[in-house]
């Protein structure tokens, strides 16, 4: 038995990928997912540059993380410069970061892989097949994005956050409206689950070491300790120890590994190691999905990101609550303490792990520079998963081995466009 | 600029909305010529926005507008620089038979949703410019550069002559 599948760029992600699987007389010769997308060089594009720029300038690497580019970028330089947010920022940072993971995870679970499962090709076929899903998804990606809007400004590219702080500030009419429309949106987010708990994920189980952020008193999205099951723990400042990046020589992406062949981040990861520090009703959706840690099936990576969709909701509505409560007061962004200073911001964006790590100079422009993306994290991973899963689904035929292979590859929510860094400036 | 890109009050019908990236080179001439528009006097009801590449947000973007202008950047094989106004019928038309190249996922694949959703506005005019420089990079490149002024202009008379 020959087969050959060549998937040149996989439809359904972020950028440009190609699946290359060989196999001969019923073995696998060869199984590489191929980065191809031109090189991108935004650690380049930060040196020189002013501190108070970063942000704004690592936002727009990413159309959907622009918000967890921005967040982690201001983390290194705030932790870099001694600056220590108030409780209000932390408040209004997490509300939005909130607002993202929405965003993007519905756009995921619903335009990316529910095709897969509804047996339509893309979300077009979906509209005249299953019109009320597509609705409901743009329903709550709307409120998603609206969620972010309020926050910082502006929905694609979040402005009004800056180190020490914001520049906006929610009206206590706008936090109570969207207080209002989170509660209303509860009955999407259960249909949500009700649809994802039925969807028939393939059988596959491969354990990895699954990396993520870990904080004692809530399911980490920004700063904390990286963590790993197979029990590693450090603070943010020893990412390397953790990520251990490398090259191979098919990818212009950077492939990382720790204690096992590889590692995985991602919403399966926070999963797996934060589990308990989900909001209750969360959990509830994790056991009407049949999920309880630790899943090794990537295929729950989905899974995990509507157990997240839960959770987020429910968060965001205590976060409103209690800016509510409290009241929200314009002020002044934090004050930078000292200057010169090094620092590492770290965010879980919807894909997984985020390491921001700038050195900033006297004259408080960024000297070095070093981001780590999810995606890249993950590649290696991919790629020893789909190793795991050819043999299992070699005897079908070629059409079928492909999609199961494809839908591999989506599980991962790969967002190749902005994995892609080779340069690397050493501080 | 509103807050929420849907249009929030009656008076407010069209939506001017720039695509692009300005990390990627041309690919950034949509956001230009909106900052510039941006800082235009414009008619009463008239909105302008930057987006980024995602199709689906596009959807939600115009969603609820009489009237939406996307400026990109489109590989039509002219002269880097080049613009054209487009009908929508034409770049889905195009898109189709691969003549004319869009981001993936961005405006061809949001009108097609918009349509088979019923949710597409009752007009939308597409201005694109062919691109010289797609890849990271901050600026755009001179030919297109050259460019941005006159579409600037020209999209202005547009939204002024419908007042009259």
């Amino acid at each position: 038995m020959n087969k050959r599948i060549d998937v040149h760029h996989v439809t359904r992600v972020e950028g440009h990928g190609n699946i290359v699987v060989e196999v001969e007389n019923g073995e696998l010769k060869n199984c590489r997912f191929e980065v191809v997308e031109t090189p991108r060089f935004f650690e380049a594009m930060l040196r020189g540059r002013p501190y108070t720029e970063a942000s704004h300038i690592t936002s727009r690497i990413c159309g959907i993380c622009a918000t967890g580019h921005a967040t982690a970028s201001l983390r290194a330089s705030e932790k870099a410069l001694g600056v220590e947010l108030s409780e209000q920022s932390w408040l209004l940072r997490k509300l939005t970061f909130h607002g993202e993971i929405l965003d993007s995870h519905i756009l995921h679970v619903y335009m990316l892989v529910a095709p897969d499962f509804l047996g339509v090709g893309s979300v077009i076929p979906l509209v005249g097949s299953h019109p009320e899903v597509v609705l409901r998804a743009l329903r709550m990606k709307k409120l998603a994005g609206d969620l972010c809007a309020m926050v910082t400004g502006r929905h694609t590219h979040p402005i009004a956050m800056v180190v020490g702080g914001f520049t906006h500030f929610p009206k206590m009419s706008e936090l109570e409206a969207m207080r209002q429309r989170l509660i209303d949106l509860r009955k999407d987010v259960e249909a949500t689950v009700e649809l994802f708990s039925k969807l028939p994920w393939p059988e596959f189980e491969r354990d990895t070491e699954y990396v993520s952020l870990s904080k004692p008193d809530e399911y980490a999205f920004i700063d904390g300790d990286i963590v790993t099951s197979d029990g590693v723990r450090v603070p943010p400042e020893r990412y390397k120890e953790v990520t251990n990046e490398f090259m191979v020589p098919h990818s212009t992406a950077k492939f990382t590994r720790n204690k096992r062949e590889s590692l995985m981040v991602g919403a399966l990861a926070r999963f797996n190691n934060n589990y308990d520090l989900l909001h209750p009703k969360a959990k509830e959706a994790a056991a009407a999905l049949g999920m309880k840690p630790k899943v090794t099936n990537t295929f729950l990576n989905s899974a995990a990101q509507v157990v997240e969709i839960v959770h987020s909701t429910e968060d965001s509505i205590r976060i409103i609550e209690e800016l509510l409560n409290r009241g929200v007061q314009p002020e002044e962004p934090a004050p930078v303490k000292h200057m010169p200073g090094e620092g590492v911001g770290v965010a879980e964006v919807p894909r997984g792990l985020l390491i921001h790590h700038y050195a900033i100079g006297e004259d408080g422009r960024i000297t070095a520079a070093n981001c780590i993306i999810p995606t890249n994290q993950n590649i290696n991973n991919l790629e020893h998963d789909m190793r795991a899963w050819v043999p299992k689904v070699m005897h079908k035929p070629e059409p079928q081995m492909q999609l199961d292979l494809e839908m591999l590859v989506r599980a991962y929510d790969p967002c190749i466009s902005c994995s892609v860094h080779v340069l690397k400036i050493q501080s | 600029m509103p807050q929420d890109p849907s249009p929030q009050e009656e008076q407010q019908h069209t939506l001017i909305l720039g695509v692009g990236n300005t990390l990627y080179g041309d690919d950034g001439l949509g956001v230009r010529v909106a900052e510039l528009l941006a800082q235009e006097r414009l008619p009463a009801g008239v909105v302008v926005e930057e987006a980024g590449l995602n199709g689906v947000d596009l959807v939600i973007k115009m969603e609820g507008w009489q009237r939406v202008i996307l400026i990109d950047a489109v590989q039509m094989g002219a002269k880097p620089g080049t613009w054209r106004r487009f009908k929508p019928e034409e770049v889905q038309l195009m898109a189709e038979e691969q003549g004319l190249s869009l981001h993936e996922g961005g405006i061809a694949s949001a009108l097609e949703l918009a349509q088979a959703l019923g949710k597409l506005p009752g007009e939308i005019v597409i201005y694109g410019v062919e691109p010289e420089v797609l890849e990271v990079r901050e600026g755009l490149s001179s030919s297109v550069q050259a460019a941005i002024p006159e579409l600037t202009q020209h999209i202005l008379e547009e939204i002024w002559k419908r007042e009259r």
